[in-house]
């Protein structure tokens, strides 16, 4: 009687490990696996979703919160936040269209100029990290300043009006195309490129991922934890600067509004590509699953003819179960 | 810090701090009591400075003010509507009342806190866009002057119908809505849906919302492109913004200028976009006047030009008037408003009502 119960007792055992090893197994998977269902239930729905014209327009859309995506990635795998996406990309559009070829002043400085704007990126995102690092100031709050400083200076600069870009070199990142495919678009697949380098094949990478998962421990292991960190916000600002020069391209124009609502899609596309808040694991090629995802889902809905609230319903309700599906509740203890 | 404050006796820190409170009061006392007495100071309140629409508002605000002698206050809201009533009261008193106040409220229920803060303080004031249905200017004689809002309803219509004549008048048409709780969005859209019942010929394929926001607009066109293809023969969007981004969709798609786009607000782009014939139209509340006028009108009524109180309902709660731009007058218009600042007369207080705001 006791040997049987003890013998349900170890194959039920059994069977719970089984499943376990296979969720572990699978739980990678799941966004590109979500990603394929998306595309396949669309695609049945509007035949039209799997054109090649379409797909190219998805790529489109997605080149600018991918290449966002990518310097939060790396902020988030440290186990910090980024919040000044929206901050740099509008400093960065409007420097960017005041400095090519435009509709306010006579300046040409062409590519030189996009160069200095990504600089620009840059230092905000040393300063970024500097307030972070040196300061000691969450880096919540030091990145949320900066969102504000960045709107801030690009509206006391243009004063509210709209430059319009008229740099042929710039606007052919938008309009002119390699292969079918949009310049804009190459740009972001030469940045995911870089970037999965830094993460796979740098030491730097490897701290980052250190640093998320045990922040004493990478500090008693003899990593430069500071250093480590304000490097990271600088390359994340690189990133945005080079997303505030394609959104100006885009839209043909630099104005402060242009960041708008891109930290939302970009720190969605992040987490629903299964990179953890928590930090110390994810990646870059998950966040480009993400964004394709967050991309394919919009544009999807709108060819379904999907109501625009409900939209935005669907939006939230994906977030919250992207991160549900993420988070290891059996590590987790606290939970704030 | 910490090491400064050690090293600070107790004489030496009263000593200071009287110091610097006398320079202070000295410093700060005379030149305000002269603004009082002499000058009125001309405020505007506006949302922010963000935008070419209120950045324009608050140049016609410089230019009144430079014209009629005032001083100049710009007060921004940054949609945060106690920031903008406390700002509001704060300068009543420094001014010490001595002002006249333009405002356009972030949200409808702050213009009741703002009239009657300025009714009690002898401040003329003239509200425009957002007020309670409830709050008439005729309930505060004489110091709530006026309010001024734009009917969105004739000028969705106006750019539905120049967008339907530049299509040929028939085809599939698409949509970019504003935030739709907006009142300007609700009444441009109503609009739009007028001058579609009268055209049967024409069909709306999609209406979706981008809340005013240009890089929504951008995705939803792009979607749309797919979606309907070469059926979109037009675009409709509710402001120039995203009417703009709608455009630059079809840019890119080679499409631009084949496919009309009509926009309202009047910003540059779009005007320079109708001269170049990718918009169809677009129309200018000429933020400039609203700027100007909305200070010249409490301030014709504070210099005793009229009482507001003996003044029709008709001047007290009125429409201006917007300024259709199509291929026909965009040149003319770019010329005297954008290229120069535009000549107004800021005495001619009345020349712009276009009827009586109707409250359903």
């Amino acid at each position: 009687m006791s040997a049987a119960s003890a013998a349900t007792h170890a194959s039920g055992d059994l069977r719970g490990e089984r499943w376990r090893k296979l969720r572990r197994r699978l739980a990678p998977w799941a966004p590109l696996l979500v990603l394929i269902a998306l595309c396949v239930v669309i695609g049945l729905i509007s035949p039209n979703f799997l054109s090649v014209r379409n797909m190219v327009r998805i790529a489109n859309s997605a080149a600018i919160p991918l290449i966002l995506g990518l310097g939060v990635t790396f902020v988030i795998i440290m186990g910090s936040i980024d919040l000044s996406i929206e901050g740099v990309v509008a400093f960065a559009a409007v420097i960017l269209s005041l400095l090519v070829l435009n509709g306010a002043n006579a300046n040409d400085f062409g590519i030189l100029g996009a160069l200095l704007v990504m600089g620009l990126g840059a230092m905000m995102g040393f300063v970024n990290g500097v307030i972070h690092v040196r300061l000691r100031i969450p880096s919540f709050m030091a990145t949320l300043g900066m969102w504000f400083v960045g709107v801030g200076v690009a509206n006391a600069i243009l004063g509210g009006i709209t430059v319009r870009v008229t740099d042929p070199l710039i606007r052919a990142l938008a309009l002119d195309r390699l292969g079918g495919v949009p310049f804009a678009v190459w740009l972001a697949l030469i940045a995911l490129g870089v970037a999965y380098v830094i993460q796979s094949h740098t030491r730097l990478g490897r701290y980052m991922y250190a640093i998320g998962g045990g922040e004493d421990l990478a500090a008693f292991s003899g990593i430069d934890v500071k250093r480590c960190r304000i490097a990271i916000f600088t390359i994340a600002g690189t990133f945005y600067g080079l997303g505030g020069i394609i959104a100006a391209a885009q839209q043909g124009a630099g104005f402060a509004l242009i960041g708008q609502g891109r930290l939302f899609t970009t720190i969605t596309a992040v987490v629903v590509g299964g990179t953890a808040l928590m930090g110390g694991s994810g990646g870059v090629l998950q966040t480009l699953v993400g964004v394709l995802i967050v991309m394919v889902l919009s544009n999807g809905m709108v060819l379904m003819g999907i109501s625009p609230y409900v939209q935005q319903i669907v939006q939230g309700i994906m977030i919250i179960i992207a991160v549900a599906l993420s988070v290891d509740r059996a590590r987790l203890k606290i939970v704030k | 810090m910490s090491k400064l404050i050690r090293r600070l006796d107790r004489r030496r820190f009263v000593q200071s701090t009287a110091l610097i409170t006398g320079a202070g009061a000295l410093a700060s006392t005379w030149p305000r009591r002269l603004l009082a007495q002499e000058g009125i100071t001309a405020v505007n309140s506006i949302r922010s400075l963000s935008n070419p629409y209120h950045a324009s508002w608050n140049q016609g605000g410089e230019a009144f003010s430079s014209w009629s002698g005032t001083e100049y206050a710009t007060l921004v809201t940054e949609g945060n509507s106690e920031k903008g009533i406390a700002d509001i009261k704060a300068l009543i008193a420094r001014t010490g009342g001595n002002m006249v106040l333009n405002v356009d409220p972030n949200e409808s229920p702050d213009a009741r806190p703002i009239v009657e803060a300025c009714a009690e303080a002898g401040v003329y004031v003239t509200t425009q866009w957002n007020k309670p249905a409830d709050l008439h200017p005729w309930d505060f004689d004489p110091y709530y002057v006026c309010h001024i809002s734009f009917d969105g309803r004739p000028n969705g219509k106006a750019m539905a119908e120049a967008l339907f004549k530049a299509m040929g008048g028939s085809g599939g048409i698409v949509a970019l809505g504003g935030i739709l709780s907006n009142v300007p969005a609700i009444e441009r859209k109503a609009g739009l849906d007028e001058a579609l019942a009268e055209n049967p010929d024409v069909e709306l394929l999609d209406f979706q919302v981008a809340n005013w926001d240009p890089n929504q607009a951008y995705d939803i066109t792009s979607a749309w492109v797919t979606r309907f293809g070469d059926d979109i023969k037009g675009i409709w969007a509710a402001n120039d913004g995203m009417g703009i981004s709608a455009l630059e969709v079809l840019r890119a798609e080679g499409m631009a200028g084949q496919v009309p786009v009509t926009g309202i607000d009047g910003i540059q782009l779009a005007v320079e976009a109708v001269m170049a014939g990718e918009f169809a139209g677009t129309v200018a509340w000429d933020p400039f006047w609203q700027g100007g006028m909305g200070l010249s009108i409490p301030y014709h009524a504070k210099t005793g030009k009229f009482d507001p109180s003996a003044e029709p309902q008709e001047h007290r709660e009125f429409y201006g008037t917007g300024i259709v731009i199509t291929a026909d007058n965009a040149e003319e218009f770019y010329k005297s408003n954008i290229e120069a600042a535009p000549e107004l007369d800021w005495n001619d207080i009345w020349g712009r009502v276009s009827g009586q705001i109707q409250y359903q």
